[in-house]
Protein backbone atom coordinates (compact mmCIF):
# COMPACT_ATOMS: atom_id res chain seq x y z
CA UNK A 1 0.00 0.00 0.00
CA UNK A 2 2.73 2.50 1.12
CA UNK A 3 4.79 1.74 -2.27
CA UNK A 4 1.25 2.23 -4.50
CA UNK A 5 0.82 5.53 -2.48
CA UNK A 6 4.76 6.45 -3.17
CA UNK A 7 4.61 5.64 -6.67
CA UNK A 8 0.73 8.17 -6.84
CA UNK A 9 2.89 10.87 -5.59
CA UNK A 10 5.37 10.16 -8.34
CA UNK A 11 2.62 10.42 -10.74
CA UNK A 12 1.29 13.43 -9.27
CA UNK A 13 5.22 15.16 -9.60
CA UNK A 14 5.18 14.02 -13.07
CA UNK A 15 1.46 15.30 -14.04
CA UNK A 16 1.91 18.97 -12.67
CA UNK A 17 5.36 19.31 -14.49
CA UNK A 18 4.27 18.09 -17.53
CA UNK A 19 1.02 19.85 -18.02
CA UNK A 20 2.94 23.37 -17.10
CA UNK A 21 4.79 22.72 -20.33
CA UNK A 22 1.36 23.25 -22.39
CA UNK A 23 0.09 26.18 -20.88
CA UNK A 24 -2.30 26.78 -23.84
CA UNK A 25 -3.97 23.52 -23.80
CA UNK A 26 -3.77 23.94 -20.16
CA UNK A 27 -5.94 27.02 -20.40
CA UNK A 28 -7.99 25.64 -22.98
CA UNK A 29 -9.22 22.52 -20.73
CA UNK A 30 -10.08 24.87 -17.96
CA UNK A 31 -12.02 26.71 -20.23
CA UNK A 32 -14.34 23.83 -21.47
CA UNK A 33 -14.73 22.90 -18.45
CA UNK A 34 -16.07 25.86 -17.37
CA UNK A 35 -18.65 25.96 -20.16
CA UNK A 36 -19.58 22.39 -19.24
CA UNK A 37 -20.69 23.60 -15.97
CA UNK A 38 -22.48 26.53 -17.58
CA UNK A 39 -23.97 24.58 -19.73
CA UNK A 40 -25.37 22.13 -17.06
CA UNK A 41 -26.40 24.70 -15.12
CA UNK A 42 -28.13 26.26 -17.69
CA UNK A 43 -30.10 23.41 -19.00
CA UNK A 44 -32.00 23.34 -15.41
CA UNK A 45 -32.56 27.22 -15.83
CA UNK A 46 -34.46 26.52 -18.80
CA UNK A 47 -35.89 23.66 -17.62
CA UNK A 48 -37.36 25.33 -14.46
CA UNK A 49 -38.76 28.34 -16.56
CA UNK A 50 -41.71 25.61 -17.55
CA UNK A 51 -42.28 23.69 -14.23
CA UNK A 52 -41.59 24.38 -10.72
CA UNK A 53 -41.21 20.73 -9.75
CA UNK A 54 -38.37 18.34 -11.80
CA UNK A 55 -38.63 14.23 -10.60
CA UNK A 56 -39.91 15.43 -7.07
CA UNK A 57 -37.52 18.48 -7.04
CA UNK A 58 -37.61 22.30 -6.15
CA UNK A 59 -35.00 24.47 -8.60
CA UNK A 60 -33.16 24.34 -5.19
CA UNK A 61 -32.66 20.34 -4.63
CA UNK A 62 -31.77 20.17 -8.53
CA UNK A 63 -28.83 22.19 -7.97
CA UNK A 64 -27.90 20.49 -5.05
CA UNK A 65 -27.68 17.52 -7.60
CA UNK A 66 -26.48 19.46 -10.40
CA UNK A 67 -23.26 20.48 -8.18
CA UNK A 68 -23.04 16.60 -7.27
CA UNK A 69 -22.39 15.17 -10.35
CA UNK A 70 -20.45 18.31 -11.62
CA UNK A 71 -18.40 17.43 -8.59
CA UNK A 72 -18.00 13.81 -9.76
CA UNK A 73 -17.28 14.80 -13.39
CA UNK A 74 -14.70 16.92 -12.16
CA UNK A 75 -12.86 14.27 -9.83
CA UNK A 76 -13.14 11.67 -12.94
CA UNK A 77 -11.62 14.35 -15.49
CA UNK A 78 -9.02 15.06 -12.87
CA UNK A 79 -7.64 11.23 -11.68
CA UNK A 80 -8.84 8.77 -14.25
CA UNK A 81 -10.29 10.24 -17.62
CA UNK A 82 -7.04 10.87 -19.20
CA UNK A 83 -5.72 7.46 -18.52
CA UNK A 84 -8.97 6.01 -19.87
CA UNK A 85 -8.52 7.90 -22.99
CA UNK A 86 -5.32 6.11 -23.40
CA UNK A 87 -6.04 2.33 -22.26
CA UNK A 88 -7.50 1.45 -25.81
CA UNK A 89 -4.31 2.70 -28.07
CA UNK A 90 -1.99 0.67 -25.44
CA UNK A 91 -3.74 -2.46 -25.67
CA UNK A 92 -4.00 -1.74 -29.51
CA UNK A 93 -0.36 -0.88 -29.57
CA UNK A 94 0.89 -3.74 -28.14
CA UNK A 95 2.10 -1.38 -25.43
CA UNK A 96 0.40 -2.92 -22.12
CA UNK A 97 3.29 -5.63 -22.21
CA UNK A 98 5.53 -2.61 -20.90
CA UNK A 99 2.52 -2.69 -17.72
CA UNK A 100 2.02 -6.13 -17.42
CA UNK A 101 6.18 -6.79 -16.98
CA UNK A 102 6.27 -3.94 -13.77
CA UNK A 103 6.02 -5.11 -10.04
CA UNK A 104 2.83 -3.48 -10.07
CA UNK A 105 -0.62 -3.96 -10.76
CA UNK A 106 -1.18 -3.19 -14.15
CA UNK A 107 -4.80 -1.76 -13.61
CA UNK A 108 -3.37 1.07 -11.07
CA UNK A 109 -0.57 1.69 -13.11
CA UNK A 110 -2.91 2.26 -16.32
CA UNK A 111 -6.05 4.01 -14.55
CA UNK A 112 -3.61 6.49 -12.51
CA UNK A 113 -0.98 7.07 -14.07
CA UNK A 114 -1.68 10.72 -15.67
CA UNK A 115 -2.71 13.02 -13.19
CA UNK A 116 -4.69 15.97 -14.96
CA UNK A 117 -3.49 18.58 -13.09
CA UNK A 118 -5.41 21.15 -15.59
CA UNK A 119 -8.64 19.30 -14.63
CA UNK A 120 -7.33 19.91 -10.88
CA UNK A 121 -8.38 23.52 -10.75
CA UNK A 122 -11.29 22.93 -12.50
CA UNK A 123 -11.97 20.66 -9.52
CA UNK A 124 -11.88 23.40 -7.11
CA UNK A 125 -14.24 25.28 -9.14
CA UNK A 126 -16.58 22.14 -9.11
CA UNK A 127 -16.06 22.12 -5.33
CA UNK A 128 -16.68 25.46 -5.03
CA UNK A 129 -19.80 25.56 -6.45
CA UNK A 130 -20.69 22.56 -4.30
CA UNK A 131 -19.81 24.40 -1.59
CA UNK A 132 -22.00 27.30 -2.47
CA UNK A 133 -25.04 25.29 -3.21
CA UNK A 134 -24.91 23.51 -0.21
CA UNK A 135 -24.27 27.05 1.70
CA UNK A 136 -27.15 28.38 -0.20
CA UNK A 137 -29.86 25.35 0.82
CA UNK A 138 -32.19 26.58 2.62
CA UNK A 139 -33.42 22.93 4.48
CA UNK A 140 -31.70 22.32 7.71
CA UNK A 141 -28.21 19.39 7.74
CA UNK A 142 -26.09 18.22 10.00
CA UNK A 143 -22.32 17.19 9.59
CA UNK A 144 -23.00 13.55 9.37
CA UNK A 145 -25.30 14.63 6.48
CA UNK A 146 -22.61 15.94 4.74
CA UNK A 147 -19.88 13.56 5.36
CA UNK A 148 -22.48 10.65 4.42
CA UNK A 149 -23.18 12.56 1.40
CA UNK A 150 -18.94 13.58 0.61
CA UNK A 151 -18.56 9.13 0.83
CA UNK A 152 -21.48 8.58 -1.72
CA UNK A 153 -20.17 11.36 -4.62
CA UNK A 154 -16.41 9.36 -3.90
CA UNK A 155 -18.58 5.95 -4.19
CA UNK A 156 -20.31 7.61 -7.04
CA UNK A 157 -16.61 8.81 -8.78
CA UNK A 158 -15.94 4.79 -8.57
CA UNK A 159 -18.93 3.84 -10.08
CA UNK A 160 -18.19 5.90 -12.69
CA UNK A 161 -14.83 4.86 -13.20
CA UNK A 162 -16.02 1.33 -13.39
CA UNK A 163 -18.66 1.35 -16.05
CA UNK A 164 -15.97 3.49 -18.12
CA UNK A 165 -13.41 0.27 -17.93
CA UNK A 166 -16.89 -1.70 -19.16
CA UNK A 167 -16.95 -0.22 -21.62
CA UNK A 168 -12.93 0.09 -22.69
CA UNK A 169 -12.31 -3.53 -21.53
CA UNK A 170 -14.04 -5.05 -25.11
CA UNK A 171 -10.86 -3.22 -27.01
CA UNK A 172 -9.59 -6.27 -26.21
CA UNK A 173 -11.80 -8.41 -28.43
CA UNK A 174 -13.13 -5.59 -30.92
CA UNK A 175 -9.51 -3.80 -31.13
CA UNK A 176 -11.90 -0.42 -31.53
CA UNK A 177 -12.88 1.53 -28.78
CA UNK A 178 -14.81 4.49 -30.31
CA UNK A 179 -18.31 2.71 -30.91
CA UNK A 180 -18.19 1.50 -27.00
CA UNK A 181 -16.69 5.23 -25.99
CA UNK A 182 -18.74 6.89 -27.49
CA UNK A 183 -21.85 4.96 -26.44
CA UNK A 184 -20.28 5.79 -22.97
CA UNK A 185 -20.45 9.36 -23.13
CA UNK A 186 -24.00 8.93 -24.23
CA UNK A 187 -24.92 7.15 -21.72
CA UNK A 188 -23.29 9.32 -19.33
CA UNK A 189 -26.20 11.62 -19.85
CA UNK A 190 -28.05 9.54 -17.84
CA UNK A 191 -25.92 10.19 -14.95
CA UNK A 192 -26.90 14.01 -15.55
CA UNK A 193 -30.68 13.60 -14.61
CA UNK A 194 -32.56 12.59 -11.44
CA UNK A 195 -32.94 8.94 -11.02
CA UNK A 196 -37.24 9.64 -10.61
CA UNK A 197 -37.62 10.65 -14.20
CA UNK A 198 -36.27 6.85 -14.78
CA UNK A 199 -39.48 4.52 -15.13
CA UNK A 200 -39.79 0.59 -15.64
CA UNK A 201 -37.28 -1.05 -17.28
CA UNK A 202 -35.12 1.70 -17.82
CA UNK A 203 -34.99 2.65 -13.91
CA UNK A 204 -33.94 -1.28 -13.57
CA UNK A 205 -31.07 -0.62 -15.95
CA UNK A 206 -29.80 2.48 -14.79
CA UNK A 207 -30.01 1.92 -10.61
CA UNK A 208 -28.57 -1.76 -11.09
CA UNK A 209 -27.09 -2.87 -14.83
CA UNK A 210 -25.73 0.51 -15.64
CA UNK A 211 -25.68 1.83 -12.34
CA UNK A 212 -25.64 6.24 -13.58
CA UNK A 213 -28.03 6.66 -11.76
CA UNK A 214 -26.04 6.17 -8.63
CA UNK A 215 -23.45 7.78 -9.15
CA UNK A 216 -24.91 11.19 -8.02
CA UNK A 217 -28.40 11.48 -8.33
CA UNK A 218 -28.58 8.35 -5.10
CA UNK A 219 -26.71 10.77 -2.98
CA UNK A 220 -28.51 13.66 -3.79
CA UNK A 221 -31.84 11.91 -2.84
CA UNK A 222 -30.07 10.52 0.39
CA UNK A 223 -29.00 13.96 1.29
CA UNK A 224 -32.27 15.82 0.20
CA UNK A 225 -35.14 13.38 1.11
CA UNK A 226 -35.54 11.55 4.47
CA UNK A 227 -32.41 8.73 5.07
CA UNK A 228 -33.58 5.51 3.96
CA UNK A 229 -31.53 2.40 4.94
CA UNK A 230 -32.60 0.58 1.91
CA UNK A 231 -31.34 3.15 -0.75
CA UNK A 232 -27.84 2.84 1.07
CA UNK A 233 -27.68 -1.06 1.11
CA UNK A 234 -28.72 -0.66 -2.67
CA UNK A 235 -26.03 1.66 -3.61
CA UNK A 236 -23.02 0.24 -1.77
CA UNK A 237 -24.21 -3.55 -3.26
CA UNK A 238 -24.34 -2.12 -6.99
CA UNK A 239 -20.98 -0.65 -6.40
CA UNK A 240 -19.36 -4.07 -4.49
CA UNK A 241 -21.20 -6.39 -7.20
CA UNK A 242 -20.19 -3.70 -10.45
CA UNK A 243 -16.22 -3.76 -8.82
CA UNK A 244 -16.34 -7.64 -8.83
CA UNK A 245 -17.25 -8.06 -12.54
CA UNK A 246 -15.35 -5.13 -13.75
CA UNK A 247 -12.10 -6.74 -12.67
CA UNK A 248 -13.19 -10.09 -13.79
CA UNK A 249 -14.27 -8.58 -17.14
CA UNK A 250 -10.76 -6.70 -16.91
CA UNK A 251 -8.49 -10.54 -16.12
CA UNK A 252 -10.87 -12.18 -18.80
CA UNK A 253 -9.52 -9.64 -20.84
CA UNK A 254 -5.92 -10.11 -20.16
CA UNK A 255 -6.35 -13.28 -20.96
CA UNK A 256 -7.06 -12.41 -23.98
CA UNK A 257 -4.61 -10.28 -25.13
CA UNK A 258 -2.19 -11.44 -27.95
CA UNK A 259 0.61 -8.35 -27.15
CA UNK A 260 1.73 -6.17 -30.29
CA UNK A 261 -1.10 -5.33 -32.68
CA UNK A 262 -3.95 -7.57 -31.12
CA UNK B 1 -13.66 14.70 -60.00
CA UNK B 2 -11.81 11.16 -60.18
CA UNK B 3 -10.12 12.25 -57.24
CA UNK B 4 -13.28 12.86 -55.19
CA UNK B 5 -14.99 9.48 -55.81
CA UNK B 6 -11.77 7.63 -54.57
CA UNK B 7 -11.55 9.65 -51.53
CA UNK B 8 -15.13 9.09 -50.93
CA UNK B 9 -15.04 5.65 -51.88
CA UNK B 10 -12.02 5.11 -49.20
CA UNK B 11 -13.98 6.98 -46.68
CA UNK B 12 -16.54 4.70 -46.97
CA UNK B 13 -14.41 1.78 -46.43
CA UNK B 14 -12.70 3.23 -43.60
CA UNK B 15 -16.40 3.72 -41.71
CA UNK B 16 -17.29 0.16 -41.98
CA UNK B 17 -13.71 -1.27 -41.88
CA UNK B 18 -15.36 -1.69 -37.70
CA UNK B 19 -18.65 -2.80 -37.99
CA UNK B 20 -19.15 -3.21 -34.33
CA UNK B 21 -18.65 0.47 -33.72
CA UNK B 22 -20.54 1.40 -36.33
CA UNK B 23 -23.57 -0.69 -35.04
CA UNK B 24 -23.25 0.44 -31.29
CA UNK B 25 -23.13 3.78 -32.15
CA UNK B 26 -26.02 3.86 -34.52
CA UNK B 27 -28.23 2.02 -32.08
CA UNK B 28 -26.70 2.16 -28.84
CA UNK B 29 -26.15 5.66 -28.96
CA UNK B 30 -29.06 6.92 -30.61
CA UNK B 31 -31.70 5.15 -28.54
CA UNK B 32 -29.96 6.26 -25.19
CA UNK B 33 -30.00 9.95 -25.90
CA UNK B 34 -33.57 9.14 -26.97
CA UNK B 35 -34.65 7.21 -23.59
CA UNK B 36 -33.23 9.58 -21.61
CA UNK B 37 -34.97 12.76 -22.89
CA UNK B 38 -38.40 11.38 -23.52
CA UNK B 39 -37.92 10.13 -19.59
CA UNK B 40 -37.36 13.83 -18.65
CA UNK B 41 -39.92 15.46 -20.75
CA UNK B 42 -42.85 12.54 -19.43
CA UNK B 43 -41.36 13.16 -15.68
CA UNK B 44 -41.91 17.34 -16.99
CA UNK B 45 -45.40 16.77 -18.47
CA UNK B 46 -46.71 14.73 -15.87
CA UNK B 47 -45.42 17.17 -13.31
CA UNK B 48 -47.57 20.19 -15.51
CA UNK B 49 -50.36 18.11 -15.75
CA UNK B 50 -50.60 18.91 -19.63
CA UNK B 51 -50.21 17.41 -23.26
CA UNK B 52 -48.54 20.26 -24.70
CA UNK B 53 -46.02 22.74 -24.46
CA UNK B 54 -45.10 25.68 -26.20
CA UNK B 55 -46.53 23.50 -29.36
CA UNK B 56 -44.65 20.52 -28.74
CA UNK B 57 -46.06 16.96 -27.73
CA UNK B 58 -44.45 13.74 -26.07
CA UNK B 59 -44.54 12.61 -29.53
CA UNK B 60 -43.48 15.55 -31.04
CA UNK B 61 -40.41 15.77 -28.53
CA UNK B 62 -39.99 11.89 -28.90
CA UNK B 63 -39.63 12.39 -32.80
CA UNK B 64 -37.19 15.83 -31.95
CA UNK B 65 -34.64 13.84 -30.02
CA UNK B 66 -34.66 11.16 -32.27
CA UNK B 67 -33.44 13.43 -35.27
CA UNK B 68 -31.06 15.31 -32.96
CA UNK B 69 -28.47 12.76 -32.16
CA UNK B 70 -28.10 11.31 -36.00
CA UNK B 71 -28.49 15.10 -37.02
CA UNK B 72 -25.41 16.59 -34.49
CA UNK B 73 -23.51 13.56 -35.85
CA UNK B 74 -24.52 14.79 -39.84
CA UNK B 75 -23.36 18.36 -38.31
CA UNK B 76 -20.13 17.02 -37.07
CA UNK B 77 -19.09 14.87 -40.10
CA UNK B 78 -15.60 13.71 -38.77
CA UNK B 79 -14.45 13.08 -34.98
CA UNK B 80 -12.71 16.09 -33.13
CA UNK B 81 -8.91 15.87 -33.69
CA UNK B 82 -9.25 15.08 -37.69
CA UNK B 83 -6.79 18.46 -38.53
CA UNK B 84 -4.85 18.59 -35.37
CA UNK B 85 -4.44 15.12 -34.81
CA UNK B 86 -2.32 15.02 -38.03
CA UNK B 87 -0.66 18.37 -37.33
CA UNK B 88 0.48 16.76 -34.03
CA UNK B 89 2.00 13.79 -35.05
CA UNK B 90 3.59 14.78 -38.22
CA UNK B 91 1.42 12.80 -40.85
CA UNK B 92 -0.05 16.39 -41.58
CA UNK B 93 3.02 16.18 -44.57
CA UNK B 94 1.85 13.58 -46.78
CA UNK B 95 -0.57 16.34 -48.28
CA UNK B 96 2.10 17.31 -49.79
CA UNK B 97 2.30 14.43 -52.17
CA UNK B 98 -1.73 14.27 -52.48
CA UNK B 99 -2.99 15.03 -55.71
CA UNK B 100 -5.67 17.25 -54.14
CA UNK B 101 -5.09 20.14 -51.16
CA UNK B 102 -5.40 19.50 -48.06
CA UNK B 103 -8.66 21.54 -47.92
CA UNK B 104 -10.20 19.47 -51.19
CA UNK B 105 -9.22 16.23 -49.03
CA UNK B 106 -10.46 17.42 -45.91
CA UNK B 107 -13.90 18.38 -47.15
CA UNK B 108 -14.16 15.44 -48.85
CA UNK B 109 -13.73 13.37 -46.55
CA UNK B 110 -16.04 15.34 -43.79
CA UNK B 111 -18.84 15.07 -46.26
CA UNK B 112 -18.31 11.43 -46.75
CA UNK B 113 -18.80 11.00 -43.20
CA UNK B 114 -21.86 13.16 -43.31
CA UNK B 115 -23.45 11.62 -45.87
CA UNK B 116 -22.83 8.45 -43.91
CA UNK B 117 -25.08 9.04 -41.26
CA UNK B 118 -27.56 10.85 -43.94
CA UNK B 119 -28.48 7.38 -44.76
CA UNK B 120 -29.33 6.66 -40.96
CA UNK B 121 -31.35 9.29 -40.45
CA UNK B 122 -33.40 8.37 -43.99
CA UNK B 123 -33.85 5.02 -42.12
CA UNK B 124 -34.54 6.05 -39.33
CA UNK B 125 -37.31 8.30 -40.08
CA UNK B 126 -38.74 5.56 -41.75
CA UNK B 127 -38.82 3.33 -39.60
CA UNK B 128 -40.23 5.53 -37.05
CA UNK B 129 -43.15 6.56 -39.01
CA UNK B 130 -44.06 2.54 -40.11
CA UNK B 131 -43.84 1.75 -36.43
CA UNK B 132 -44.12 3.85 -34.13
CA UNK B 133 -46.67 7.03 -34.90
CA UNK B 134 -49.94 6.82 -36.79
CA UNK B 135 -48.93 9.80 -38.58
CA UNK B 136 -47.19 9.72 -42.10
CA UNK B 137 -43.32 11.05 -42.87
CA UNK B 138 -42.83 13.52 -45.56
CA UNK B 139 -40.14 13.06 -48.29
CA UNK B 140 -40.51 16.57 -48.47
CA UNK B 141 -39.71 17.16 -44.74
CA UNK B 142 -37.27 14.31 -44.29
CA UNK B 143 -35.23 15.89 -47.80
CA UNK B 144 -35.77 19.46 -46.70
CA UNK B 145 -34.54 18.70 -43.05
CA UNK B 146 -31.50 16.47 -44.51
CA UNK B 147 -30.51 19.36 -46.94
CA UNK B 148 -30.65 21.65 -44.45
CA UNK B 149 -27.92 19.23 -42.07
CA UNK B 150 -25.45 19.34 -44.90
CA UNK B 151 -25.39 23.22 -45.31
CA UNK B 152 -24.84 22.88 -41.07
CA UNK B 153 -22.04 20.65 -41.65
CA UNK B 154 -20.16 22.96 -44.34
CA UNK B 155 -21.10 25.64 -41.75
CA UNK B 156 -19.89 23.25 -38.89
CA UNK B 157 -16.45 22.64 -41.14
CA UNK B 158 -15.51 25.90 -41.31
CA UNK B 159 -15.93 26.43 -37.42
CA UNK B 160 -14.48 23.14 -37.00
CA UNK B 161 -11.48 23.78 -39.21
CA UNK B 162 -10.63 27.06 -37.64
CA UNK B 163 -10.04 25.74 -34.41
CA UNK B 164 -8.19 22.47 -35.23
CA UNK B 165 -6.24 24.75 -37.28
CA UNK B 166 -4.95 26.45 -33.72
CA UNK B 167 -2.80 23.20 -33.41
CA UNK B 168 0.27 24.72 -35.56
CA UNK B 169 0.83 26.84 -32.31
CA UNK B 170 -0.69 24.68 -29.57
CA UNK B 171 0.00 20.76 -29.30
CA UNK B 172 -3.43 19.75 -27.66
CA UNK B 173 -7.00 21.71 -28.99
CA UNK B 174 -9.74 18.83 -28.77
CA UNK B 175 -10.58 20.79 -25.95
CA UNK B 176 -11.58 23.79 -28.60
CA UNK B 177 -13.02 20.98 -30.30
CA UNK B 178 -15.35 20.19 -27.21
CA UNK B 179 -15.98 23.70 -26.53
CA UNK B 180 -17.91 23.52 -30.17
CA UNK B 181 -20.14 20.96 -29.27
CA UNK B 182 -21.25 22.07 -26.07
CA UNK B 183 -22.04 25.62 -27.73
CA UNK B 184 -24.01 23.40 -30.89
CA UNK B 185 -25.91 21.43 -28.52
CA UNK B 186 -26.80 23.60 -25.94
CA UNK B 187 -27.40 27.15 -28.06
CA UNK B 188 -28.35 25.58 -31.01
CA UNK B 189 -31.06 23.35 -29.42
CA UNK B 190 -29.99 19.65 -29.41
CA UNK B 191 -30.53 19.78 -25.13
CA UNK B 192 -33.72 21.73 -25.24
CA UNK B 193 -35.80 23.32 -27.92
CA UNK B 194 -35.11 26.63 -28.77
CA UNK B 195 -38.83 27.84 -28.38
CA UNK B 196 -38.34 26.65 -24.47
CA UNK B 197 -35.37 29.29 -24.61
CA UNK B 198 -36.22 32.71 -22.90
CA UNK B 199 -37.60 35.51 -25.57
CA UNK B 200 -34.51 37.69 -25.42
CA UNK B 201 -31.64 34.76 -25.32
CA UNK B 202 -34.17 33.73 -28.75
CA UNK B 203 -33.28 37.51 -29.95
CA UNK B 204 -29.28 37.25 -29.41
CA UNK B 205 -29.22 33.70 -30.68
CA UNK B 206 -30.89 34.26 -33.89
CA UNK B 207 -27.84 36.56 -34.73
CA UNK B 208 -25.26 33.08 -34.11
CA UNK B 209 -24.73 30.61 -36.19
CA UNK B 210 -25.87 27.63 -33.17
CA UNK B 211 -30.01 27.83 -33.79
CA UNK B 212 -29.64 26.78 -37.27
CA UNK B 213 -27.00 24.67 -36.88
CA UNK B 214 -29.38 21.95 -34.74
CA UNK B 215 -32.32 23.51 -34.21
CA UNK B 216 -33.56 24.39 -37.44
CA UNK B 217 -33.10 21.43 -39.83
CA UNK B 218 -34.76 18.85 -36.94
CA UNK B 219 -37.81 21.41 -37.31
CA UNK B 220 -37.79 21.00 -41.02
CA UNK B 221 -37.37 17.37 -41.22
CA UNK B 222 -40.17 17.46 -38.66
CA UNK B 223 -41.92 20.23 -40.99
CA UNK B 224 -42.29 22.49 -38.19
CA UNK B 225 -40.62 26.10 -40.61
CA UNK B 226 -41.59 28.12 -42.76
CA UNK B 227 -40.17 28.50 -46.13
CA UNK B 228 -38.52 32.32 -44.92
CA UNK B 229 -37.65 30.44 -41.99
CA UNK B 230 -35.32 28.33 -44.26
CA UNK B 231 -34.22 31.07 -46.37
CA UNK B 232 -32.99 33.07 -43.36
CA UNK B 233 -31.32 30.42 -41.77
CA UNK B 234 -29.63 29.30 -45.41
CA UNK B 235 -28.52 33.25 -45.85
CA UNK B 236 -26.98 33.46 -42.11
CA UNK B 237 -25.21 29.47 -42.29
CA UNK B 238 -23.53 30.85 -45.59
CA UNK B 239 -22.84 33.99 -44.52
CA UNK B 240 -21.30 32.39 -40.96
CA UNK B 241 -19.46 30.13 -43.59
CA UNK B 242 -17.50 32.66 -45.52
CA UNK B 243 -16.79 34.01 -42.26
CA UNK B 244 -14.83 31.24 -40.71
CA UNK B 245 -13.95 30.32 -44.24
CA UNK B 246 -12.18 33.46 -44.22
CA UNK B 247 -10.92 33.35 -41.18
CA UNK B 248 -9.66 29.27 -41.37
CA UNK B 249 -7.53 30.43 -44.28
CA UNK B 250 -5.61 33.59 -42.19
CA UNK B 251 -4.81 31.09 -39.42
CA UNK B 252 -3.69 28.48 -42.07
CA UNK B 253 -1.30 31.18 -43.98
CA UNK B 254 0.02 32.67 -40.65
CA UNK B 255 0.11 28.52 -39.16
CA UNK B 256 1.97 27.07 -41.65
CA UNK B 257 5.20 29.13 -40.93
CA UNK B 258 5.48 27.37 -37.30
CA UNK B 259 4.53 23.83 -38.61
CA UNK B 260 8.20 21.90 -38.68
CA UNK B 261 7.01 18.95 -40.10
CA UNK B 262 8.47 16.72 -37.51
CA UNK B 263 5.67 15.51 -35.08
CA UNK B 264 5.72 13.95 -31.58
Amino acid sequence: MKRYLRLYLYFLRFSFSKALQFRLDFTFRIIMDIIYYVVNILFFKVIYLHTPMLAGWSEEQMMVFVASYLLVDAINMTIFSSNMWWIPFHINRGDLDYYLIRPVSPLFFLSLREFSANSFLNLLIAGGFFTYTLAMYSAPYNFLDLMLFIGMIINGTLIYYCIQMMMIIPVFWTHSARGFQDLFYSMGLAMERPDRIYKGWLRLVFTTVLPFALIASFPARIFIEKFEWTTIVHLFAVSLGLWIVMISFWKLGLRNYSSASS
Amino acid sequence: MKWWVSVWAMEIRKILAYRSDFWITFLGQTTIQLLIARALWQSIFEAQGTDSMKGFTLPMLTLYYLIVPIGTRILTGENIGFISREIYDGTFTRYLIYPLSFFQYKTITYLTQASFYGVQLILLYTLYHLFYTDSAGSAVNLFTGLGLFFSASITYLSMAMSLELMSLWADNVWSLGVMLRFFTSFFGGGFIPMVFFPDWARVVLEWTPFPYLVGLPVRATMGLVTTPEILQGLVLMMSWSLVFMGLARFIWRRGQKHFTGVGI
